[in-house]
């Protein structure tokens, strides 16, 4: 995907926006001369450079920063005469990149390992007698690298002549075509008459499960998916059977994809041999407008951008992000879209006295519930965030719900007793890429691989990269890699912290120890017991010291952790069972039972899910695509959705809805525009406004008071028990419900 | 009830011969249109909804919108209002509401802020 960008540029210099240098005197318009194509063209040496000659400036690509680890160890080669200091282990093709040369490649990715395979990659190198690869070869001190010579040309050409040779005439009927590096690269640097006249060779197509469409044919055999399902999915799924051209990629036995990072090898192709399979025959990505934005439906906050076509959502790509999810998002954050598409509420309803829904207009849902409200007593007034709602629709709520003479407001996921004055203590404390960092992983009561999967892929990487010790407390759950399953309760944290484990010589011998804590645990009775013993286990090991916190709490939902800032948290246990109006703020995930069945209750969200058949006046919202909200992730770092495509039918911003309400039932909020609710959060929790920074929690566990309770003996259960189905929109998805029918084990 | 009023066909020819007789054929027609506003009112039960003299005012402010121009369009209009080929709706919504003589005080927009306004159209107001 990186090299088309290139390709474009050469051929149409101008049209190219984004990140254009200004300084782009030095254009790299690649033409190839019929004298040139000759052999003997080939042999002419280049004339030397005169050697003052004064070269342009060069920055290295996409604006990319070079990061010496070791500054004394520089070495300086020459990039097509260009001088570049590159750290020692670099390879020349990123040496080039550091000099602003962009080499084309198929099997090379940056956060894969070297293959080595595809051969396009190749430029020639002074005192070398045949062109080197140059994704594989280091850069030696004094090497004189030149990437536009006959040589490298010619073999760029000869690479892409072979490559497509075999390669079906698939352009018009691919859904690659328009991103696809196949197509950039030959217009690029292929030649534009091809030899061959024979048959091409085809390949029987394999089943890789609902959501990755294959075409094996197009495969051009780079190995990148192979890779990437060996070494960040920590699968090993794929493999290449047979050797030549007979060569296959695929699962040897007849095996499907279950991953749940299965839908980035989709991405990762170069070719159009993996797309996917609900986008297949869609949209090209030409028409599709893409809006840069955050994923909900976990509590890491995936950077994503959404393809939309006018008001329909068409598919879900990764942006790049290197502290969280650096250029990967999980199958349910790729493709839940479809979801957004079915079981949308649209109009406000009330139940008339049939039972049945009745569709009304704005004016008189929200008279009626303002005349209800004032007909019950305040604290039998509760209302509920959902999983989904985001910072500025939960002030609203909060506001209103005190205003109104309640407290009783707090978000899905937050049990009575979980007290947010202290952030460390519900958040990611060594932020998701210090995990990087740690050498011994202890995970308490939490499965990372479905309920944070890319707080899983970096821990994978960490064990990959550093060959980091994990150790599990919890029901039995497989894992991507290696883990030791320590034991299944409360039982096993006890013998860790009294250190009558033999895993307590392991922690402290481990120079940054990681231990991560599932919310799920948040919803024990006995919660502070537990903690308390994590929290012993972290002073006794040195888990928590001003060069490295490894105390970690893993979240579930996107919306917990800007709740816990803005402090909606359950007061009293009873608060539900003696309520008389209870406010749903897209919470499904409530237990319906436990609502009298005398209460009046409002919903308000954007998806007819499982609270909505309890509810007496439907208010419709908007979904995440569709608003712009501002959503924490389970490390702190505040991030903001872009609404990409417009609502469905009358529904409105979340906030929006609350704050007409309040006005309606007479409740004067000192806001009526979205500056003045996040003026207003500034003054609750300032770092809900500094978008894309992480704020830190600024104290530890020392702060906390001793606790008294005893533990409970009952095993820590699984928090999430279908992975493709946790949120409202989710379970609306088809795609999902494929999912979960076909790749769940069983 | 006055009694009906026949409305004379005037056959107005397009220009008037100096501006003598054009003023006089205004004032014509402002008196005609006067003398059949009762029954206008009667057809379209503008009673409790405006008082005569208020589309007298109307009436005049058209012509004096309009001076520049000739008024057999204004007669055509007066013909038509008379002939009941109108309705009430277009008569309050050109004549009334439109010159800003009756307000619309309908009790639920009273004392609505801009915010309930702008949310009740639409969400992207």
């Amino acid at each position: 995907m990186g090299v088309g960008i290139l390709a474009s540029r050469a051929i149409r210099p101008a049209s190219r926006l984004l990140r254009s240098q200004p300084s782009n005197l030095f254009l790299r318009t690649i033409v190839s001369k019929p004298e040139l194509q000759s052999p003997e063209a080939a042999a002419v040496s280049q004339p030397e450079p005169p050697k003052n000659q004064i070269l342009p400036p060069r920055n290295p690509v996409g604006g990319a920063r070079v990061h010496f680890t070791n500054p004394e160890d520089a070495i300086e080669v020459f990039v097509d005469g260009y001088a570049v200091k590159v750290p020692k282990g670099f390879t020349v093709l990123q040496a080039c990149e550091v000099a602003g040369v962009d080499i084309p490649r198929f099997c090379y990715h940056s956060r894969l390992s070297i293959a080595g395979n595809c051969r396009m990659c190749l430029v020639e190198v002074e005192k070398s007698p045949k062109p080197v690869a140059s994704c594989a070869m280091p850069a030696l001190p004094g090497m004189k690298i030149k990437t536009d010579t006959p040589i490298a040309k010619k073999a760029r050409e000869g690479v892409m002549e072979f490559l497509l040779m075999n390669h079906p005439l698939d352009c018009p009927i691919c859904d690659q075509g328009g991103e696809c590096d196949l197509q950039d690269q030959s217009m690029a640097f292929g030649s534009d008459r091809g030899r061959f006249t024979e048959m091409k060779r085809s390949v029987v197509d394999k089943n890789l499960g609902p959501l990755v469409k294959t075409v094996m044919t197009r495969c051009i055999q780079c190995t990148r998916c192979v890779r990437f399902a060996s070494e960040v999915a920590g699968v090993q799924d794929l493999g290449m059977l047979g050797r030549g051209s007979g060569e296959e990629i695929g699962t040897y036995v007849e095996k499907l994809m279950t991953s749940e990072l299965s839908g980035n090898v989709i991405d990762i192709c170069p070719v159009g041999a993996l797309t996917s399979k609900p986008f297949a025959f869609k949209a090209r990505n030409w028409e599709l407008k893409g809006t840069e934005t955050i994923d909900v439906s976990d509590a890491v906050g995936s950077n994503i951008r959404v393809d939309s076509r006018g008001p329909e959502v068409m598919r879900i790509i990764p942006r790049l992000n290197e502290d969280i999810n650096e250029e990967w998002i999980s199958d349910k954050t790729r493709f839940s879209y479809d979801g957004l598409k079915r079981q949308r509420l649209s109009d406000p309803m009330i139940r008339d006295s049939d039972g049945r829904f009745k569709a009304v207009s704005w004016r008189d849902a929200l008279a009626v519930v303002g005349d209800i409200i004032h007909q019950v007593k305040s604290d039998e007034i509760v209302g509920i965030a959902g999983q989904l709602s985001d910072a500025e629709s939960m002030m609203v709520l909060k506001d209103f719900v005190n205003r109104m003479g309640s407290d009783n407001v707090w978000c899905e996921g937050t049990a009575v007793g979980v007290d947010a004055d202290l952030r460390y203590s519900y958040l990611m404390n060594s932020s998701i890429s210090g995990l990087e960092n740690a050498d011994l992983f202890l995970l308490v009561g939490t499965q990372p691989r479905v309920e944070a999967a890319m707080v899983n892929a970096r821990i994978c990487k960490t064990v990959r990269a550093s060959n980091a010790k994990v150790a599990y407390i919890g029901p039995p759950a497989d894992f991507n890699y290696d883990c030791k399953h320590l034991g299944t309760g409360p039982d096993t944290l006890k013998e860790i912290a009294e250190g009558r484990h033999p895993f307590c010589s392991a922690l402290k011998n481990a120079k940054n120890p990681a231990i991560i804590v599932g919310a799920g645990l948040f919803n024990r009775t006995d919660k502070d017991a537990i903690l308390s013993a994590v929290e012993s286990i972290a002073q006794a090991n040195n888990v928590v010291r001003p060069d490295w916190n490894g105390l970690n709490y893993l979240l579930l939902y996107a919306a917990q952790a800007a709740a816990l800032d803005l402090g909606l948290i359950q007061q009293s246990a009873k608060a539900l069972e003696s309520a008389k109006f209870v406010y749903l703020m897209g919470a499904d995930d409530v237990d319906v039972d436990k609502i009298p069945k005398d209460a009046f209750v409002v919903y308000q969200g954007h998806h007819g899910d499982k609270a909505v058949y309890r509810a007496n006046v439907i208010l419709p919202a908007s979904a995440f695509t569709e608003k712009e909200g501002t959503y924490e992730n389970t490390e702190g770092f505040t991030q903001q959705t872009v609404p990409a495509v417009p609502t469905v039918g009358d529904a409105r911003d979340d906030w929006k809805i609350v704050r007409a309400l309040s006005e309606v039932s007479g409740v004067n909020l000192p806001y009526n525009s979205i500056e003045g609710v996040r003026s207003r959060i500034k003054s609750v929790a300032p770092n809900l406004v500094h978008t894309d920074e992480r704020e830190p929690a600024a104290f530890g566990p020392s702060l906390k008071p001793e606790c008294k309770e005893t533990m409970s003996t009952t095993p820590f259960k699984p928090v999430v028990e279908n992975f493709y189905m946790t949120n409202a929109i989710t379970r609306a998805s088809k795609i999902m419900a494929q999912c979960s029918a076909v790749l769940l084990k069983k | 009830m006055a009694a009906p009023f026949t409305l004379r066909k005037i056959g107005v020819p397009p220009n008037s011969a100096n501006l003598t007789e054009a003023r006089r054929r205004v004032f014509d027609f402002f008196r005609a249109a006067c003398r059949s506003l009762p029954t206008v009112m009667d057809i379209y039960n503008l009673q409790d909804v405006v008082a005569p003299s208020q589309l007298r005012f109307a009436i005049s402010a058209q012509i004096r919108n309009n001076a520049h121009v000739t008024d057999p369009k204004g007669m055509e209009e007066l013909t038509d209002i008379v002939d009941h080929a109108k309705q009430r709706h277009h008569i309050i919504g050109q004549y009334v509401v439109g010159e800003g003589l009756v307000q619309n005080t309908g009790s639920k927009d009273q004392g609505k802020s801009d915010f309930l306004k702008n949310f009740y159209t639409s969400n992207y107001v």
